[in-house]
């Protein structure tokens, strides 16, 4: 009752803020009044136009998102098959972690940009974007698994134990639902980094589709409107990506958020 | 074999700082023992040792005449800290042990409901820790302790995160279930009034390094009287030994 009321405060108060950033791009636009400062209207046809009548290509905008969607999808599908496996199995025999350190922790620091020339001279094709994709979405999801296996209670860990619990049924029913929503905290920052990694990935993937292709097709003709709505589009996808991500976690570790009753 | 149900003699270290030195003592079937010592002296680090979790310690631990083992023997543990297990219900977190001992889950389940009867908690089977009180949390590790009839069960300060009403009501509870349902009990706490109250026997510990101090065979009537002459001797007794400085 008090939260479906809060919900909708939050709600009211989003939509003042939107419309507070909007208005503040209106009375900036229409002060600086430049082509490179296009209007909140101008904007919206860029929108119109894409969606109904395609870029300066002919594809429509929906075909960009479309194969956005489809190799983000891909990379973090990878990404998750190989840094959950991976982290787990270095969570539960930390030797395996201390001693390969070395090669893994500098890898995590080279910004996926820096694979470009790399992915270019060794992958073709559709292999380009998923491999860079997976590079930014790789490493929060293997980390945050790999710490979750170390933050498992001790105590939760015991009372199996004192029961005579064998490793395989500790690791079953306690290790595993207890890093179970770091696992989907990791797979949801990966998620929003495999985003981020869209343009790079796009850059050199040598097709002209893509929501990240779609916006450095416009940068060269500099035009403004249509990078916007761009950049809008990857921003809105992704927030709705991430929100329906909560949604879902919620619900399945629903006895983390269980109301207390005293 | 020894006639005692358990035997106990141990030092523990952990680096080069001795935790409990020579720390001897037996306990017998049935037997209610309690164990009292300040804050840190080693209560937790020996209720670890006789219940097989740690196994990294000087001497012998014999249950039941062979070295104490979670594999082999039935040992229940109440922890110090909150233990219920977050993503269970009541029902299959005090259904656990008894599954994990390979019963087939119906009839788990329905020792599982008799536990939870035992703790007054029916009705609350199919709620998950984080909808349960501390104190009702700790009635739920309470009956999952129970849930496998267990040879040994020891408890580690099992009140001490409650409030003194809730926990004076423990008391007063946890009596009454060892009465409809006579285990062995090892039970450690710091608290000098809570040991007088359920002990049938108080094993006194000193500070670090924790060695035995003193024994106490406390033959009042259960349930006890808290202002009872006999009573109050007794506690006095041994506030005087934890407060003496050897
Ligand atoms: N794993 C450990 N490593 C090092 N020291 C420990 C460890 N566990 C406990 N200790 C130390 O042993 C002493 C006794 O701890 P503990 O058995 O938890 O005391 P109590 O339960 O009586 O409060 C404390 O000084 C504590 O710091
Ligand atoms: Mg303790």
């Amino acid at each position: 009752m008090n939260k479906s009321r809060q919900r909708i405060t939050n709600f009211l108060y989003n939509m003042l803020s939107l419309g507070v950033v909007m208005f503040l791009w209106y009375l900036l636009s229409n002060w600086q009044n430049s082509p490179y400062f296009p209007r909140l209207s101008e904007i919206w046809n860029a929108f119109v136009t894409l969606a109904q009548y395609g870029d300066i290509e002919g594809i429509f905008l929906s075909e960009h998102i479309w194969a956005s969607l489809i190799r983000i999808f891909a990379g973090f599908a990878v990404a998750c098959a190989i840094g959950i496996p991976l982290g787990l199995a270095m969570g539960l025999w930390p030797k395996l972690y201390y001693r390969t350190r070395s090669v893994i922790e500098p890898i995590r620091f080279i910004p996926p940009l820096a694979w470009i020339p790399i992915a270019i001279v060794f992958m073709v094709g559709f292999n380009r974007y998923v491999f860079l994709i997976w590079l930014g979405a790789f490493f929060p999801i293997f980390i945050t698994t790999l710490l979750s296996v170390t933050r498992v209670n001790p105590v939760h860990v015991n009372v199996a134990k004192v029961f005579g619990a064998s490793r395989m049924y500790i690791i079953r029913k306690i290790v595993l639902p207890s890093v179970l929503p770091d696992i989907a905290t990791g797979m949801r920052v990966g998620l929003g980094v495999a985003w981020m990694c869209i343009l790079a990935a796009e850059m050199i993937g040598g097709e002209m589709i893509g929501v990240g292709r779609l916006i450095l097709k416009y940068a060269e003709l500099l035009r403004m409107s249509e990078i916007l709505v761009g950049m809008v589009i990857i921003g809105v996808i992704g927030f709705i990506m991430n929100e329906i991500f909560i949604m879902v976690e919620n619900y399945v570790f629903r006895w983390r958020s269980e109301v207390s009753i005293d | 074999m020894s006639e005692h149900l358990l035997d106990v003699h141990v030092t523990k270290r952990f680096g080069n700082m001795t935790v409990l030195n020579d720390v001897r003592f037996h306990v017998d079937k049935n037997e209610f023992l309690v164990i009292v010592g300040p804050t840190s002296c080693g209560k937790t680090t020996l209720a670890n040792i006789i219940s097989g979790i740690d196994t990294a310690y000087d001497g012998t631990v014999q249950l039941q005449g062979q070295t104490v083992n979670p594999k082999v023997h039935n040992i229940s543990y109440v922890f110090q800290e909150p233990s219920c297990i977050p993503w269970y219900t009541m029902l299959q977190d005090v259904t656990m042990g008894p599954i994990i001992k390979g019963m087939d889950p119906s009839r788990a389940e329905e020792i599982g409901r008799r536990c939870i009867k035992l703790v007054d908690m029916a009705g609350f089977e199919n709620y998950y820790p984080r909808q349960l009180s501390g104190g009702m949390q700790q009635r739920v590790a309470i009956a999952r302790a129970y849930a496998t009839s267990p040879d040994l069960l020891v408890m580690d300060e099992p009140f001490g995160h409650l409030d003194a009403q809730t926990r004076y009501l423990m008391q007063i509870e946890i009596m009454r279930i060892w009465h409809e349902d006579k285990k062995t009990v090892v039970f450690i706490t710091n608290n000098i009034e809570e040991a007088v109250y359920v002990g049938s026997r108080i094993l006194v510990l000193s500070r670090l390094p924790a060695t035995i101090k003193d024994e106490h065979i406390i033959d009042l009537p259960y349930p006890r009287d808290l202002t009872d002459a006999e009573f109050l001797r007794i506690r006095e007794a041994i506030t005087l030994q934890c407060e003496a400085v050897d």
